[in-house]
């Protein structure tokens, strides 16, 4: 199945197939052509994606691409100008809701709330029992290390704290399909891996799990498939290894012994001397073979690698290619 | 509506558990409190004073049942409200020259503080019907009453027995006719007296304090959850309808726990012991049609205002953005408490009529009307069925700006902006 895009022509897009196996597997996600406009400003322009179920699936672009705007189509927040929703397999519905964790970018708690309360209410209104949100909820704060602080206001807790209590939220009713718009913003090294590990897990359990954010080294290490949007429409979209792949191994990593001056070179189209190492990129169709010779009659070579590129990388060149 | 309940419990405990709702709830009766008992208290001391007064008349007989009806205090208190301010004391001085070198002389004393006045009660004065009682202070309104009373009083009684007739024959001659006013016709303000009066600007002042305190407390509830940014979590599983339904109907339940609390203090109020109270709240003639209306009429106000409060709320950021865009609501209603004096005034005539029937209006001057003079039933239908109908209408108005306006965080938009909000898809 080709990558299904916006009403951009498709020859321009690097088309990724997917393997049968995976066409046949099914979709927790899909979007159909949905475009959302506010007044004279298009916020998402035809969009087409799929979520496959167990997948880690990242929403990448710059602030403003449309991604917040595309989450909330996709969970009925707001309703889409045009085109469909289809969780789950089958047309979107609000008692889906109960499948889903979202956990927005622009999130708050109420302040003057104690922890577990908050976390109770939450869950009542994902229709947990009271008895069934509170259990859950003490059990969610004794794993995430918050166990002392259930019954302080959320006023007091620092603030990646009250982002481990919107977590616990997020994930408290077990949900199917677990969304997180910027996860990880303002979360401290310890506190984001503690919650990669819980993700990471739950992605083990069968749970699909979808990130947005314009930090694309933060996920490109936990993403199966990505979808990179620019100015409200695909840019981007299907497996990551696959995207990768295509681009092929056009970056070089060479660590040597003084610098092997390659600004002039006609094999490279761009270099970055980073101290410790050098990083190239090769012009369409040049050999890296050729490369190493060149490099190793100038300098001492201790590591050259042939790289893929990274998803940074890619999506600028993409954001260039559109532009 | 599941979700709505949740969410009302929520906002409800929120609030009463709050330390403002307590502190307010027993302020407000203890304001209310020293509203009434303060000036009572003060008519007290003000009456405990001793009045010197002096009765200048040629027949001495005359002048000495005439102060022995002041003394007597008020014989014909026929105002209940008189009864709260204690008796004067009334220290009466009988002269019998009448020359005016003695009027001057008094007249002097008077106004050396000697004593309080000296009445005038020659029978040049009583020949012509004119009596003057000539003091320092303007006569306060209770005194010159007073002073009516024994003096009428005293003359009667003293030409009775000029008459020949007995000391008891005079007492049940004379003996007052209370009048009780009783609201049976469709009178006006005259006949409905002060007691009903004084009932409607109590309720209607009462509904416009809690309508005002509680639409602001809406707008400042969608403020703050628009800056805690909690509406796009609660948003992922709630519908901004649910949201805003469980918003008025927490806030609103607020309102009529603190209502409740305050009719309990009133009724511990009248528990004898707080005599100046109690003959305060015995004036509020509170009629089972009356609490009915009041009811009906805060539950509609308060509807009516909170939707607005609650738009507007999700349409700015800061409370401060809020006081600029809150005349639309604020205006309408001060406008129904300012237009109440027309109302009282006639509230039988056609403007009367046409202004209580305007929605905006509606809680404070129907409620008014109803308590001081019962209109026809129609007319309360079709006010309480238009109000029925524009609530219904700004509620529904309101719920598509909240839907938009809870989402924005930028600046607060312009009036076409708004126009579209409403045309957003749902």
């Amino acid at each position: 199945m080709p990558v299904r895009l916006g009403r951009e022509p498709v020859a321009e897009i690097k088309t990724i197939p997917f393997p049968p196996q995976q066409e046949r597997a099914p979709q927790t996600v899909e979007l159909l052509g949905i475009r959302k406009t506010y007044d004279d400003f298009v916020a998402v322009d035809h969009l087409y994606l799929n979520i496959r179920e167990g997948s880690v699936y990242g929403l990448l672009g710059p602030n403003g691409a449309g991604k917040t705007s595309t989450i909330r189509m996709m969970i009925g927040i707001t309703l889409p100008d045009d085109g469909r929703v289809r969780l789950f397999g089958e047309p979107f519905h609000r008692g889906q809701l109960r499948r889903i964790g979202y956990m927005p970018e622009e999130r708050g708690l109420y302040k003057r709330m104690k922890v577990l309360d908050h976390l109770v209410l939450l869950g009542r209104l994902h229709n947990l029992t009271e008895r069934d949100a509170r259990l859950r909820s003490l059990a969610w704060c004794e794993r995430l290390q918050m166990g002392e602080w259930t019954h302080s206001k959320v006023e007091e807790l620092s603030k990646g704290m009250q982002q481990k209590v919107q977590f616990i939220a997020t994930l408290l009713h077990d949900p199917d399909l677990i969304i997180m718009d910027e996860p990880f913003s303002g979360l401290d090294p310890a506190n984001a891996v503690m919650l990669k590990d819980v993700l990471i897990g739950l992605k083990k359990a069968g749970k699909t799990i979808l990130f947005s954010t314009h930090r694309m080294d933060q996920v490109e290490r936990l993403c199966d498939a990505i979808c990179l949007i620019d100015h409200g429409r695909a840019i981007l979209e299907g497996d990551l290894k696959k995207i990768k792949a295509s681009y092929g191994k056009n970056h070089v990593q060479i660590e040597c012994d003084g610098d092997p001056h390659l600004e002039n070179c006609e094999l490279v189209c761009s270099v970055n001397n980073y101290g410790n190492y050098v990083e190239v990129q090769l012009k369409p169709g040049a050999d890296p073979q050729d490369l190493l010779r060149l490099v190793a009659d100038r300098v001492r070579i201790s590591r050259f690698e042939l790289l893929e590129p990274s998803l940074e990388e890619i999506f600028i060149d993409q954001v260039g290619a559109h532009a | 509506m599941r979700n709505v309940w949740t969410l009302v419990k929520r906002e409800y405990l929120a609030r009463v558990r709050s330390r403002s709702f307590l502190i307010f709830t027993l302020l407000m009766p203890a304001v209310m409190a020293a509203m009434v008992l303060i000036p009572t208290t003060l008519a007290r001391w003000d009456g405990g004073g001793m009045r010197k007064i002096v009765i200048v008349a040629n027949n001495p007989e005359l002048a000495s049942v005439v102060g022995h009806e002041l003394g007597n205090g008020r014989t014909q208190a026929d105002d209940e409200l008189q009864k709260s301010s204690a008796p004067a004391v009334y220290s009466i001085q009988v002269d019998t020259d009448t020359s005016e070198a003695e009027r001057a002389r008094l007249g002097q004393q008077v106004s050396e503080g000697k004593i309080t006045g000296f009445l005038w009660l020659t029978d040049e004065a009583l020949a012509n019907h004119s009596v003057i009682y000539s003091t320092k202070e303007a006569a306060d309104f209770t005194q010159g009453r007073e002073l009516r009373n024994a003096i009428t009083t005293g003359i009667a009684r003293y030409r009775l027995a000029q008459k020949g007739m007995k000391g008891d024959e005079v007492d049940s001659l004379l003996a007052p006719t209370k009048l009780d006013t009783v609201r049976i016709e469709k009178g006006h303000q005259g006949a409905s007296g002060s007691a009903v009066f004084l009932t409607a600007f109590f309720m209607v002042m009462l509904l416009y304090t809690v309508v005002l305190i509680y639409g602001l407390a809406v707008m400042r509830s969608v403020i703050e959850e628009k800056n805690t940014r909690i509406l796009e979590v609660l948003l992922s599983t709630v519908t901004a309808k649910e949201l805003l339904a469980g918003k008025i109907i927490g806030v609103g339940a607020v309102g009529l726990t603190q209502i409740m609390v305050w009719v309990i203090f009133a009724g511990l109020f009248s528990v004898p012991g707080l005599i100046a109270a109690k003959s305060f709240l015995s004036e509020l003639h509170i009629s089972v049609t009356a609490m009915i209306a009041f009811a009906a009429f805060f539950l509609m106000g308060y509807l009516l205002y909170s939707a607005m409060y609650a738009a507007i709320g999700a349409m700015v950021n800061t409370d401060q953005e809020a006081q600029q865009m809150q005349w639309p609501a604020l205006v309408p209603l001060v406008l129904g408490v300012v237009l109440m004096n027309a109302v009282i005034q006639h509230p039988n005539s056609a403007l009367a009529f046409w202004l209580s029937m305007v929605p905006f209006f509606a809680p404070i001057l129907m409620l008014l009307r109803i308590v001081i003079e019962q209109p026809p039933v129609w007319q309360i239908l079709l006010c309480l069925g238009l109000m029925l109908a524009t609530v219904y209408g700004l509620l529904s108005l309101a719920s598509r700006i909240y839907r938009v306006g809870i989402l924005m965080y930028g600046k607060r938009p312009s009036l076409p902006e708004l126009r579209r909000w409403l045309r957003y898809a749902e």
